[in-house]
């Protein structure tokens, strides 16, 4: 397990994640905004949230490259291609799980089941996030296999 | 009671005024005064209809819970400030009484997320009634899957909805069921839904008493409203009304819960309005503000400024509830439409339209947020100059206008609104950053739109403002000259325009048309456009002329439905109500209408 490499090529997997799901943003591709959503658990206000929740990012990116990080150990090898399935494993998950889960635990995100009482104001993403748009799940699917091939090329360089 | 092989009840429709509405904030039924369900899409308002009766016939369900004969309804009112409707008919020597609801508070709960209550109690004497359920689900009305266990259960796959009754009833979907309802036991049935999980099953006592928790809340909710407001019972339900078609998960107010409920019986004006129009919405938000209700409003700012996103700075004439594209416009083939009123659609073409005047109404929502001492975050006050820029950029272009014309024109109304965008963004600047180069150019197109609407959009022949550049029709919208202080409220020019519309737009009392009938493009008329005579009683109270204001206001209450909803439209001829029912833009234009009155100097000069 190569713990400097993981330390430093999951910040920059993660810098490089953000930046293509910020330009997707940009491009009138999707409403997801990451850091927005992670830093609105911390601060209602959007312009911070997102300061907060770029940290966060970076956070649970390396906490998700320690897990490619394991995998290219255990299969004594890492590729571009490994990382770029481990990248489309991660973000089926995402989607799938941890996003429709999300409004569950968020304290201002609205679930489908809010009602007159909620004061939550961020929209829940829904299956696959489409409530960010129909493109949410293309786009995420490709920033995520970026990371997984960042974070395997930068680890089999090393 | 017993089951009956028979087939169904032919009913008549009801007329539109005829329908309550029940809802939970998430989507909303019409009920007539018989006790049918004839409108209810789930799991949202823009879903597939369940019980589509209203515009879809026979064949597209619903579901009956009344009297068994043909009997006379003595009273329907909503419960005081609660949404729990109750409606009570004499049969025989008995009096029978449905009360329902629809539970709104069901997050953190295990409830399913539809969930509709209705009780059936008899006083006197025991009283025959009937339940008919007819579940039908989408464009095909589609027949469930049934199984009867403890409940019936119908299934479509990926959504299922359950019945249940206390005591047991034998419930077969599309026959009717016999009951007889005796004092002092009263029959509750509840309708669960669910979508995309299992079915949350709610024993019928239980959910009795989640439906007294919600009247509860509501009431808490109403109390909470400005105890000055004149006219303020109708105010709440307008609000309340306001409330149940906000969808909570977005906080987006739909424009209405129905489609093609006919602006023409029998014509082809029938639109899907289950949608939100920022417009409508803005206007409820300043609404909602002035009555001390500010979670709303920031709730659809916010939603504003997710849903935008996408598209921004260009801001669309309409989203769906959770700010995606509309679908595009589509007749639904085989649907009879309500009074044979012909195509029913779903989508909206209006969607890909430019409208000017739509910008107006979102900037100058956001400034009754940051009048009010509500803080503009940065990026909602970014979006905001973004708005701003788009009315420099293209104000001179033409466009669709507030009533979505499909052949463009330079519309008056829309640069009105164009220079309310430029000013109010102008004044939310006194306190937030903009660069001096982009306040000048905003000051410099503000500027040009009054002149040029000055010289090319008023008449002086008719001392008043026009429709559109060199036309000599006028446009009920106008009447929002007095409330944007580009003209002096008492200024000869707005007194001109409100009498000239007054005049050559009435349609009757105080009904208006929004613009001379049939000048549109579309076969066929239309009637009186309910928000434009609450725009005249909002423009008489800003300009100083209380007591017409008042004295029409009240006028306007008569033409309420008997549970106070409106409509859209209203027909001068015969006071039923036209179009989608009931309507945001409508209720919305009430409260305005209230709180200009309530707001206007108790003197009144235009009187003296």
């Amino acid at each position: 397990m190569d713990w400097a490499g993981w330390a430093l090529f999951g910040l920059v997997a993660t810098v490089a994640l953000t930046a293509a799901l910020i330009s997707a943003q940009l491009a009138g591709l999707t409403r997801l905004d990451l850091p927005l959503v992670l830093g609105t658990l911390v601060t209602e206000d959007p312009d911070r949230a997102r300061v907060v929740g770029f940290f966060i990012h970076l956070c649970a990116g390396q906490g998700f490259a320690l897990g490619y990080a394991a995998t290219f150990a255990l299969l004594h090898r890492a590729t571009w291609w490994i990382g770029a399935l481990l990248g489309t494993l991660h973000v089926g998950i995402a989607l799938t799980v941890i996003l429709p889960l999300l409004p569950g635990v968020h304290p201002r995100m609205a679930s489908q089941r809010a009602g007159p009482a909620s004061t939550a104001v961020l929209e829940p993403p829904g299956l696959f996030a489409l409530n960010y748009g129909v493109q949410t799940p293309s786009v995420a699917a490709v920033v995520h296999v970026i990371y997984g091939v960042v974070l395997g090329l930068l680890l089999q360089a090393d | 009671m017993t089951g009956e092989p028979d087939t169904r009840c032919p009913r008549p429709p009801a007329p539109i005024s005829d329908y309550g509405l029940l809802g939970d904030t998430r989507t909303a039924a019409l009920v007539a005064s018989d006790g049918g369900i004839d409108w209810l899409c789930v799991p949202r308002f823009d879903g597939e209809p369940l019980f589509g009766r209203l515009v879809g016939g026979p064949d597209a369900g619903m579901f009956r819970v009344g009297p068994a004969g043909p009997t006379t309804v003595v009273e329907r009112r909503y419960r005081r400030h609660t949404a729990t409707l109750e409606t009570t008919w004499a049969v025989g020597s008995g009096r029978l009484t449905l009360t329902e609801g629809m539970v709104a508070e069901v997050s953190g709960r295990l409830l399913p997320t539809t969930l509709v209550v209705r009780r059936l109690s008899a006083e006197e004497a025991a009283v025959d009634a009937v339940v008919e359920f007819d579940p039908r689900l989408g464009v095909r009305h589609r027949r469930p899957r049934v199984h009867h266990r403890r409940r019936t259960l119908c299934e479509w796959g990926s959504l299922a909805v359950s019945l249940d009754s206390a005591p047991e009833l034998a419930i077969e979907p599309g026959r009717p069921t016999s009951i007889t309802v005796r004092p002092g036991h009263p029959i509750t049935l509840v309708l669960a839904v669910a979508h995309r999980e299992p079915l949350i099953h709610v024993e019928p006592a239980a959910a009795w008493d989640l439906l007294i928790e919600d009247e509860n809340r509501w009431r808490g909710w109403t109390a909470e409203i400005d105890e000055s407001l004149p006219f303020r019972e109708h105010v709440v339900r307008s609000l309340l009304t306001l409330r149940l078609l906000t969808y909570s998960p977005s906080q987006a107010p739909v424009a209405a819960p129905t489609t093609s409920l006919p602006e023409d019986p029998g014509g082809v004006r029938n639109w899907d309005y289950r949608y939100v129009w920022p417009r409508d919405a803005s206007i409820a938000v300043s609404a909602f503000l002035s009555v001390g209700k500010p979670d709303e409003a920031h709730g659809f700012l916010a939603w504003l400024l997710h849903a935008s996103r996408l598209q921004r700075p260009r801001l669309p004439a309409l989203f769906t509830l959770h700010g995606r594209h509309v679908p595009a416009e589509r007749d639904l083939g085989g649907w009879p439409g309500y009074l044979d009123s012909v195509p029913v659609r779903v989508g909206n073409g209006a969607a890909r339209q430019h409208q000017l005047d739509g910008y107006g109404w979102v900037v100058d929502a956001a400034w009754a947020f940051a009048q009010a001492g509500q803080r503009l975050y940065t990026e909602t006050w970014r979006a905001v100059r973004g708005f701003a820029d788009v009315v420099a950029r293209r104000w001179q272009e033409p466009d669709a206008g507030i009533w979505e014309i499909r052949a463009p024109a330079q519309h008056v109304h829309s640069k009105l609104m164009g220079w309310l965008a430029l000013d109010r963004a102008l004044r939310i600047a006194d306190t937030h950053p903009l660069s001096d180069r982009q306040r000048r150019r905003w000051q410099k197109a503000r500027d040009a739109i009054a002149a040029e609407v000055r010289t090319r959009g008023f008449d002086p022949t008719m001392a008043s403002y026009v429709r559109s550049y060199g036309s000599q029709d006028l446009d009920a919208a106008l009447l929002v000259l007095p409330l944007l202080d580009m003209e002096n409220v008492e200024s000869p020019r707005v007194r001109g325009t409100i009498d000239a519309i007054r005049d050559r737009l009435s349609a009757g009392g105080p009904l208006l048309y929004r613009y001379p009938p049939g000048r549109d493009g579309f076969p066929g008329t239309e009637g009186a456009f309910l928000p434009c005579s609450f725009w005249l009683v909002q423009a008489l109270a800003r300009a100083g002329r209380r007591l017409e204001a008042v004295e029409l206001f009240q006028t306007m209450l008569d033409y309420a439905s008997p549970l106070g909803l409106y409509a859209e439209e209203l027909d001068p001829a015969t006071g039923a109500h036209l179009g989608n029912y009931p309507q945001t833009l409508t209720h919305a234009a009430l409260i305005q209408a209230a709180l200009a009155i309530r707001d206007a100097p108790a003197i009144d000069p235009g009187s003296a």
